[in-house]
């Protein structure tokens, strides 16, 4: 019988690649089957996930099929902007919507380029560092943020890991560690922060034997899962660190002499004056005194300072009064010592709530976990060494650090781990991501050995941002619309931008020109900031022309968004650095060094095109190409570790036209030679190297200490005080500068300063382990999943407090913060949280019309958030996240 | 012939769904059916609670009540021990389901897309209820099978693989040497609610 | 808990089922008291008639209502392929044997046929079994602790008994008259009032075992707390009729046919009511067990649900 039938395609393949539903973006291995993708796993090659992969990642499917995509270009037809208006959204071509967003650039050009604002989402965050960084090189504009991330978790987390770690957090050695306080953080229980392998590490933890304590408001999945679970006051965890520092030092006597000495700026003598270091009149440098000389010695000088643990060095002085040049100083840990004093296990006790016997008993446990004078022998490149272990580890990370006390909390927490040796060595806390390194031996890239400044202290050599966290910046005449400029502690801030006087602020700092054009990648600002009304009023509504590159049509999308360009998902795209720089993406640890890609599993699928092709297309048609790929060239030597060699450099004369795959393609042969480009690393997804034991325990193999004293903070505050004076900033915002010193302190948030007995509940936020920033919630996978959890969804109250305020289980009901904005939700009673407080999973509470499956579930938590200066961290400018609330039952009539 | 069993280390479980997830995109089943489900225990009165997570699936029990009620055969126990329904025998009574205690089967009377009725189909939802039509169907009892064509492809099943905490151990509870046997016979592993006397064969490792 | 947050509820038996194990009991347990009346002959030919013509048809609406609560109805012949463990597949063979004889008395009956001692006496036990075997399929569910009670069956034989004799009533009732109907009636009523204390016994000793266990204990709580079942069955459907049968009884003399006939007939219904209101409160209050492990207590999560999404806006295709 004759046949007619084509022949059948069958094919069925798996194809590595990088998850891109959270920040950590584990490697998978997806699974396509006559085009269609059908299944998700992780990828055995990539050290970032070896073979698992979080409920997220594994839920993607949907995300690139989900019917409510936005598949085409579109415009707003209804001029009108803000909360609940229709868009009345218009299908367009890709022509016109090009040609009208080059045309408001073009008019934004002429007027002032700086009027480009572009605005990112940290769930994309390795896409963020080409198309983001490239046009603001490229259009000259220096506005930029990614919003919520920074605000809510980065500010102070970041900032001071980096200062302490060259990291963009910590964690600890769960492999060695045997005693681990989590300050809240689920790090290792579902946090993006190298989800897969630190729960592997976690749980390799446990079940060896390794005690860990968490505090936390509620029995979260970090404190189900501790030997200990100590609730704690949201808010107080600066208190609580403080009282440890205090109890090891004045109560136990507990603390590791030799890495305060070497590796610390402890022994710096400080003079009474001013609190300034007491520096070498030849050198400038600062002074430590040499016991066994019994005289100054610069901090450098070979005779006190040991690099490595086996290297012999004088003692210096960590207590008493030295004479130098006629000035009776002291050295900085003695302050220091002092200082904490004041954090009496009783005081402790009366701010976080946490017994003063258990303040006691905890401080004592770790101390004496920390087996202080221990060492072990690693095999490093140069043979065997010997390090300390330090088994034991405090870490933190959003609902710590989301505080007015932000910046000096996360100092506060880390400073345990510093006080018994516990940094970058055996057991105790690392850097996360692994952010220490020598790179691939072939190429040396990429290179991140941190260094130590003139004044000895810790210099990352890789950042993130344009800026190191250490030395810090020196605040300028601001010319970025948030003043960011003048503010050398913050990433960004908010409470400027938000303000209702913002435009009047731009003119009283001589900014002479206003926002003008926002270009959006991904984020959901009306819900990830604070308060939706305040964003898009005094915030969003303030630009001419607004255009996004979206997934989903999006709260932000339909209040304000100009045009929408049909974005592709992370399963359709190339991105030539997932895993660096180490942010959340790369694992700590001995496991090899990976550096993973993503690639397009499909083709993009309709009309959608990826993110960073567009932006080189619509560079090109600005003519600013070569400057893009100038500022291309700059960002990958400080973000990826090293220059680009000439031959691979992108050409920044605009004279040669590169393809996104040509830009990969170029990094990646710079990175690791020739033969391993974009095609190599495409079969397996990832290219790894061995990582030197050297670099995993990297403290005792650098020479740079870190400080306990924060010296410089003196000096940026007087800057900083001095320059916003002479503007009037005062007129403005009445800002703390007094913050800027050198020894920490705990400082309460607003909400334990409300007075009105009405307000009686602390809320605050956590995040569910499948739901990652707003975009999650979309995915009936997920949601449905969520549901099957008992609180995802719901408000999680204690049943005690419930019954004496007549509230049954599932009771519909409102928080309402002092302000007057509420938010509502259904309570699930429990005994798993402290009776004071109230946990909400963020960021929950969608209304946009256009994820349906998002929309109505959880609360919106963002909303009681206020972003005025009273609820800012003057030192960081991190937003506070916890507010009072009074909680009320809903019924039918109030339900809007 | 091996005897398949599991055994779920409840102190590395900490509760995160990857295994709930693999299966779904693994086996394609649809909404409401958790062939791997995750349920969330509480106790004890504050400050002295805790939580716990119990990841539960067929515990393809020696003695399976689902196999003994159903009446037209459609249950089997295979050599290797795993449980199975024989789509086209079942007749979907769901006796089976009021048998289990673990509350493991599932029937659908109709497939449901995850998104809202009345849009078309995605071509991965198309796939899933291709599949899900082949191997499970409408109106029959499913249940999970240990991913069995990953077993005769050399793999692991699904909610295996993908856990992080590398909670979950697959393998032979005939062989004394096995990773599984070990587990179970050192840390001296339980099966759920053993009075009711199915002689599961997923094993728990208590939670602390 | 809170039994609000219970989602070990099963939800898949429910009035289909419930209706298929009360019919099979109303049939059976007719045909039982038709059968054992046809003996004594003298007097109780109008419940033996009804009674015989109850019982092949109800076996069969039943029957068919579980057909159309199967997943595949199709595979419906495949039912009764493993007697040897499954008590579907026994009750398969015991209903098909007992509607065979049903139906077969029946015709006899009808035509005066011969050996209908016979097939009576083959015809009681096959009902008797299957009266058991509604219970029986409950009890044999090692899922549901609810129903693994060895009362469930006794209770559901007697409800059986209680309802096939309310159906005779409702039949004698309705299509007889005159002086027969009264007598029957009178007879009907005091063994009416006499079955329903035996199934208010039964209820309670089975509520009583059931509150021994903690799962149980909990469907048993969400039984008592259901109006369909304390109003519904337990006033409605129990100590309705019984009032309603000592009134029938006791004022049969003075009353006329008419007002009879009513109180009669509306006893009669209500306490089939009760009867279906019955299995189906037995089948929705079954509950999976509660797992238990490490010291902990787990289940499903049955919370008030999200809202379901609805179809939302496209944006522009």
């Amino acid at each position: 019988m004759a046949t007619t039938a084509q022949p059948r395609i069958e094919e069925d393949t798996w194809i590595p690649t990088c998850c891109g539903q959270c920040y950590c973006m584990c490697g998978i291995k997806v699974r396509r089957q006559n085009g269609v993708i059908t299944e998700i796993a992780g990828n055995p090659d990539a050290p970032s996930g070896r073979g698992s992969i979080c409920v997220k990642g594994l839920a993607s499917p949907h995300l690139l099929y989900d019917p409510y995509r936005v598949n085409y270009p579109m415009k707003r037809t209804n001029p009108e902007k803000g909360l609940g208006v229709d868009p009345k959204w218009e299908r367009i071509s890709w022509d016109e919507a090009l040609e009208t967003i080059v045309e408001r650039l073009e008019e934004c050009r002429a007027r002032d380029p700086r009027g480009a604002y572009f605005q990112a989402t940290t769930t994309q965050a390795s896409e963020i560092r080409f198309g983001v960084i490239g046009f603001m090189k490229g259009f000259k504009t220096p506005n930029y943020w990614v919003s919520g991330g920074g605000l809510h978790c980065g500010n102070g987390a970041h900032f001071m890991n980096g200062i302490m770690h060259v990291s963009w957090s910590i964690i600890p050695d769960f492999a060695h560690c045997n005693y681990a306080l989590n300050f809240g953080c689920s790090k290792g229980h579902g946090a993006g922060h190298v989800a897969v392998q630190n729960a592997t590490q976690a749980a390799d933890a446990r079940f060896r034997g390794g005690k860990t304590v968490t505090f936390d408001p509620f029995l979260s999945a970090q404190a189900a899962k501790a030997h200990e679970w100590v609730p704690i006051k949201v808010g107080t965890d600066g208190a609580m660190a403080l009282g440890m520092v205090n109890s090891l030092l004045n109560e136990h006597g507990i603390y590791d002499a030799e890495y305060l000495m070497y590796k610390t700026n402890g022994p710096y003598l400080i003079r009474p004056s001013d609190g300034r270091y007491q520096r070498d009149k030849e050198t400038d440098k600062p002074l430590v005194w040499d016991l066994v000389d019994n005289c100054p010695k610069v901090h450098s000088d070979p005779s006190v300072t040991r690099v490595q643990y086996e290297d012999q060095a004088h003692e210096v002085a960590l207590t008493g009064t030295y004479t130098v040049d006629g000035v009776a100083c002291r050295p900085s840990f003695e302050l220091l010592k002092e200082h904490v004093k004041k954090y009496t296990p009783e005081y402790v006790e009366e701010v976080t709530g946490v017994p003063a016997a258990t303040v006691s008993r905890i401080s004592k446990e770790f101390g004496e976990a920390a087996e202080i004078g221990s060492t072990v022998t690693i095999e490093t490149s140069e043979g065997p060494k010997k390090i300390p272990s330090r088994p034991v580890a405090t870490h933190f990370f959003r609902g710590t650090q989301g505080h007015v006390n932000s910046g000096w909390t996360c100092l506060s927490v880390d400073m345990v781990n510093h006080m018994v040796g516990a940094a970058d060595t055996w057991g105790g806390a690392f850097g996360l991501g692994a952010a220490v390194g020598s790179g691939y031996e072939k190429t040396g890239k990429p290179y991140q050995i941190p260094y130590a400044c003139p004044d000895g202290l810790l210099v990352a050599k890789t950042w993130v941002y344009d800026h190191v966290p250490y030395p810090m910046r020196v605040p300028k005449a601001p010319t970025r619309l948030d003043l960011h400029d003048m503010f050398p502690t913050s990433i960004y801030n908010a409470f400027t931008i938000t303000n209702p006087r913002w435009f009047e602020m731009l003119d009283r700092f001589k900014i002479d020109y206003k926002p003008d054009v926002m270009i959006n990648f991904g984020s959901n600002s009306v819900m990830t900031m604070g308060n939706a009304e305040q964003v898009t009023e005094n915030f969003l509504k303030k630009f001419n022309f607004i255009f996004s590159f979206q997934l989903f049509v999006t709260e932000f999308e339909e209040a304000v968004a100009d045009i929408v360009l049909p974005d592709t998902c992370f399963l359709e795209r190339y991105t030539p650095a997932v895993s660096f720089p180490s942010t959340f993406s790369h694992p700590q640890g001995e496991d090899d060094w990976g550096w993973s890609i993503r690639q397009p599993v499909v083709e993009p699928l309709y009309e959608r095109r990826d993110f960073n092709e567009v932006m080189l297309d619509i560079s090109k048609r600005l003519g600013i190409l070569g400057d893009y790929y100038k500022g291309l060239n700059d960002s990958i030597g400080i973000r990826y570790g090293g220059e680009m060699d000439e031959k691979y450099k992108l050409v920044e004369d605009g004279s040669v036209e590169h393809s996104w795959e040509d830009v990969c393609d170029r990094m990646l042969k710079d990175r690791f030679g020739e033969e391993h480009g974009l095609e190599h690393v495409r079969q397996k997804g990832v290219f790894t190297w061995p990582k030197k034991k050297e670099d995993v325990y990297w403290k005792w193999f650098n020479a740079a200490r870190v400080p306990i004293y924060f010296e410089y903070f003196i000096d940026s505050g007087e800057q900083i005080s001095k320059l916003w004076d002479e503007f009037g900033g005062q007129d403005f915002f009445d800002i703390d500068w007094s913050r800027f010193k050198a020894l920490a302190d705990w400082y309460p948030c607003p909400s334990h300063c409300e007075t009105n007995p009405d307000y009686d509940m602390f809320a605050f936020y956590w995040r569910a382990v499948m739901h990652c920033n707003s975009m999650t919630q979309q995915n009936p996978y997920l949601d449905e999943c969520g549901q099957e959890d008992p609180y995802v969804y719901a408000v999680q109250i204690h049943k005690d407090t419930a019954t004496e305020k007549g509230i049954a289980d599932g009771d519909n009901v409102w928080l309402e913060n002092p302000e007057g904005h509420r938010v509502k939700g259904w309570v699930a009673l429990t005994d798993g949280i402290e009776p004071h407080h109230l946990a909400v999973a963020a960021v929950a509470g969608h209304w946009g019309n256009y994820m349906p499956v998002a929309k109505g579930k959880g609360t919106f938590f963002n909303d009681l958030v206020e972003m005025d200066l009273p609820h800012t961290d003057p030192l960081t400018f991190n937003q506070d996240i916890c507010c009072r609330v009074k909680i009320y039952k809903r019924n039918g009539q109030d339900e809007q | 012939m091996p005897r398949y069993g599991m055994c779920i280390d409840l102190k590395r479980c900490y509760g995160c769904y990857a295994c709930v997830m693999a299966c779904k995109v693994k086996n394609h089943t649809p909404p409401g059916v958790f062939w791997s489900r995750v349920l969330k225990g509480e106790r004890g009165t504050f400050p002295s609670t805790t939580r716990q997570a119990l990841p539960v699936l067929c515990m393809q029990c020696d003695e399976p009540s689902c196999l003994e009620v159903c009446p037209t055969g459609a249950t089997v126990k295979l050599d290797n021990g795993i449980v199975i329904v024989e789509k086209d025998k079942c007749m979907g009574c769901k006796y089976c389901m009021m048998a289990c205690p673990y509350g493991a089967r599932y029937t659908v009377e109709k497939w449901e897309s995850y998104f809202p009725e009345g849009l078309p189909l995605s071509p991965y939802e198309e796939f899933a209820k291709k599949a899900w039509e082949e191997k499970s169907g409408v109106g029959v009892a499913t249940k999970c099978d240990f991913c069995r064509d990953r077993l005769e492809n050399g793999g692991q099943p699904a909610c295996v693989e993908a856990c992080s905490a590398n909670a979950r151990t697959f393998g032979d509870l005939d062989d004394p040497d096995s990773e599984i046997s070990i587990l179970i016979k050192k840390y001296r592993g339980e099966v759920l609610n053993p009075e009711i006397g199915n002689k599961p064969k997923v094993y728990y490792l208590a939670p602390r | 808990m809170d039994p609000k947050v219970n989602g070990q509820l099963q939800e898949d038996w429910n009035w289909l089922v419930a209706i298929y194990l009360f019919l099979g009991g109303v049939g059976a347990g007719a045909y039982t008291i038709a059968a054992i009346n046809s003996f004594i002959g003298e007097g109780a030919e109008l419940s033996t008639a009804v009674g015989l013509w109850i019982g092949f048809p109800a076996l069969l609406i039943g029957s068919l209502c579980l057909v159309a609560d199967l997943g595949s109805p199709t595979r419906a012949v495949l039912a009764g392929m493993k007697p040897k463990t499954s008590w579907i597949a026994r009750g398969f063979w015991i209903i098909s044997a007992f509607m065979i004889l049903a139906f077969g008395h029946l015709v006899l009956y009808l035509t005066d046929g011969p050996a209908q001692g016979v097939v009576a006496v083959a015809g009681i036990v096959f009902a008797v079994g299957t009266m058991a075997y509604t219970g029986i399929l409950l009890g044999a569910s090692k899922g549901i602790p609810f129903w693994r009670s060895g009362v469930v069956p006794v209770v559901f034989v007697v409800s059986a008994l209680v309802t096939g004799h309310f159906t005779i009533m409702l039949g004698v009732a309705l299509f007889t008259d005159g002086v027969a109907m009264m007598s029957s009636l009178r007879t009907m009523a005091l063994e009416a009032a006499v079955l329903v204390v035996l199934e208010v016994l039964a209820i309670l000793f089975f509520l009583q075992e059931a509150f021994k266990l903690p799962d149980p204990r909990e469907s048993a709580e969400r039984i008592l707390r259901k109006p369909s079942f304390i109003v519904g069955y337990f006033l409605l459907g129990l100590a309705a009729p019984f009032g309603l049968m000592l009134v029938l009884y006791r004022s049969m003399e003075q009353a006329g046919a008419g007002s009879i006939m009513a109180v009669a007939s509306i006893g009669a219904v209500l306490g089939l009511a009760g009867g279906l209101i019955l299995r189906q409160a037995v089948l929705v209050c079954g509950a999976l067990p509660t797992l238990n492990m490490g010291g902990f207590e787990f289940r499903r999560i049955a919370r008030p649900k999200e809202p379901k999404a609805g179809i939302g806006l496209l944006p522009p295709q």
